[in-house]
């Protein structure tokens, strides 16, 4: 056993609204997992069931309010992409505001520069603001920013590619190689067949609870079979 | 961890900075314009208008204004910082600390140079430069922990109560009133002015004006009083943020 994050029992609750006396409501009510090194987990549940809000407590974003989270002295960090993308700003300095903001040191974004510049196929726009890029161009520069943050392990919220078709092929294939390197991953999606390809195990969740922990296709059968009754 | 907090932070006053340039047809020229339009709105009101009779009057407003405008800029536009980060605050996990220091920042790169076009103009009016210019730097820093301290408590709050934004920039506005920046507190009654030697605004702008009209060394017991009162206020502040840091991402979108 090599655990590397355990969730026990851990509940999160957002403000409903800004007064004083304002509800809280329970995002997460009792979610429990083991993630061990290199697994890659594959998150299933209903629209509303916490799986975004899980893998941003994995993330550290968001703190348990109870239940208790134990880490391995490891970076966790969601596949953000965009982040912090001011229009104005040329390609370049989005790229390195994007790279500090993800955690990565000056020095080490700055060397990555003409990696990201090659991937993206931005050419002579990369010196350009991105007000003046499209939608999949700014898309481009996103995740080639995005994929420089090498985590020890990888959460990824239900995007497996970006951009245009070319560019989600390329884009697709080289996530797939990260996640196939044995990097520890957490993938969240609504599609069985990207969980079948990308997970070696899977946790189910319902209403902010964790149903289910197992392989795979033991899990995803559970959570079919379990369907109709919740929807009745 | 504290080098990379550093570098996120000059990265992003940098780019706020440039932004802000691309925003407008003048560009950097309103780092200049801005303020002096706001000098000369006072200078038409209180010089012209109500006929101030102080000699010196130029001067004593370009002074305190300058001075005022640097720390109300700090203020106003830090204390919405926390509160505009919210959507990358939920995205990513930043020291939520960053957001208000980088507008603090960026203000104070742009008070160096009103402050550089102040002091030529008042060569140029025949204050020229003296010894005690050498308490300048402890005056100007003095007013930025207040500066940041002050943004650092509104910002703090401001996420958890937005309506605080109706309210800061009339709080502002009294304060300046209160702190001698377009007239002298010399009319205040002698009860009320023992207040006003705890007022931080009121000292600063007051030895600034020693220091840059009339080669005035500063009332060190007054400053050193202030100095404590900004500390104070600053750690108060960064003590919220740190406190509530866990919360800023569970509000209401």
């Amino acid at each position: 056993m090599n655990a590397l994050v355990t969730l026990e029992n851990v509940g999160v609750a957002f403000n409903a609204q800004l007064r004083a006396a304002a509800a809280r409501f329970w995002a997460l009510e009792d979610v429990s997992l083991t993630l061990e090194r290199g697994a890659r987990l594959g998150i299933v549940g209903r629209n509303g069931a916490g799986k975004s809000t899980l893998l941003r407590t994995l993330a550290g974003i968001i703190e348990p309010d109870r239940g208790r989270i134990m880490r391995a002295p490891v970076s966790c960090q969601l596949l953000s992409l965009a982040v912090g993308f001011i229009p104005h700003l040329s390609g370049r300095d989005n790229a390195i505001l994007s790279g500090l903001l993800l955690g990565l040191r000056r020095r080490a974004i700055e060397s990555r520069l003409p990696a990201i510049l090659e991937f993206s196929e931005l050419g002579d726009f990369f010196e350009q603001p991105i007000s003046t890029y499209s939608t999949g161009m700014t898309a481009r520069l996103g995740f080639s920013v995005a994929m420089q943050v090498e985590p020890e392990v990888l959460l990824i919220d239900e995007v497996l590619s970006v951009g245009d078709t070319e560019f989600q092929a390329k884009s697709g294939a080289a996530l797939r190689e990260r996640i196939q390197s044995g990097t520890t991953v957490v993938f969240v999606s609504h599609s069985d067949a990207a969980v079948r390809q990308v997970c070696n195990r899977a946790l189910w969740i319902e209403h902010g609870r964790s149903v289910m922990q197992g392989g795979v296709e033991e899990v995803l059968s559970a959570y079919h079979a379990a369907a109709p009754a919740a929807a009745a | 961890m504290r080098l990379h907090l550093l570098e996120l932070i000059l990265f992003s006053t940098y780019a706020e900075l440039r932004a802000e340039r691309a925003r407008s047809y003048l560009g950097l020229a309103w780092w200049i314009i801005e303020p002096a339009m706001n000098m000369a709105v006072y200078y038409l009101v209180f010089a012209i208008v109500l006929r101030t009779s102080q000699p010196d009057y130029i001067p004593f407003l370009l002074v305190g204004l300058t001075l005022w405008q640097w720390f109300k800029s700090c203020v106003s536009h830090g204390s919405y910082a926390i509160w505009q980060g919210l959507p990358l605050i939920r995205q990513v996990k930043v020291p939520v600390q960053v957001f208000p220091s980088v507008q603090i920042l960026a203000d104070t790169v742009k008070f160096l140079f009103i402050l550089a076009l102040l002091l030529v103009i008042l060569w140029g009016y025949g204050y020229p430069p003296n010894s005690a210019y050498l308490a300048l730097p402890v005056v100007l820093l003095v007013e930025l922990v207040f500066a940041a301290g002050a943004a650092y408590v509104v910002a703090a709050v401001m996420p958890f109560v937005p309506d605080l934004r109706f309210v800061i920039e009339q709080v502002l506005t009294v304060m300046m009133f209160l702190s001698g920046i377009v007239f002298s507190l010399d009319a205040v009654p002698e009860a009320a002015r023992a207040w006003f030697v705890l007022n931080p605004i009121a000292v600063l702008v007051d030895a600034g004006r020693g220091i840059l009209m009339h080669g005035r060394w500063p009332d060190w017991l007054a400053l050193g009083r202030i100095t404590l009162i900004s500390l104070a206020l600053y750690a108060f502040g960064a003590l919220l943020i740190r406190r509530w840091t866990t919360r800023y991402v569970k509000l209401p979108t």
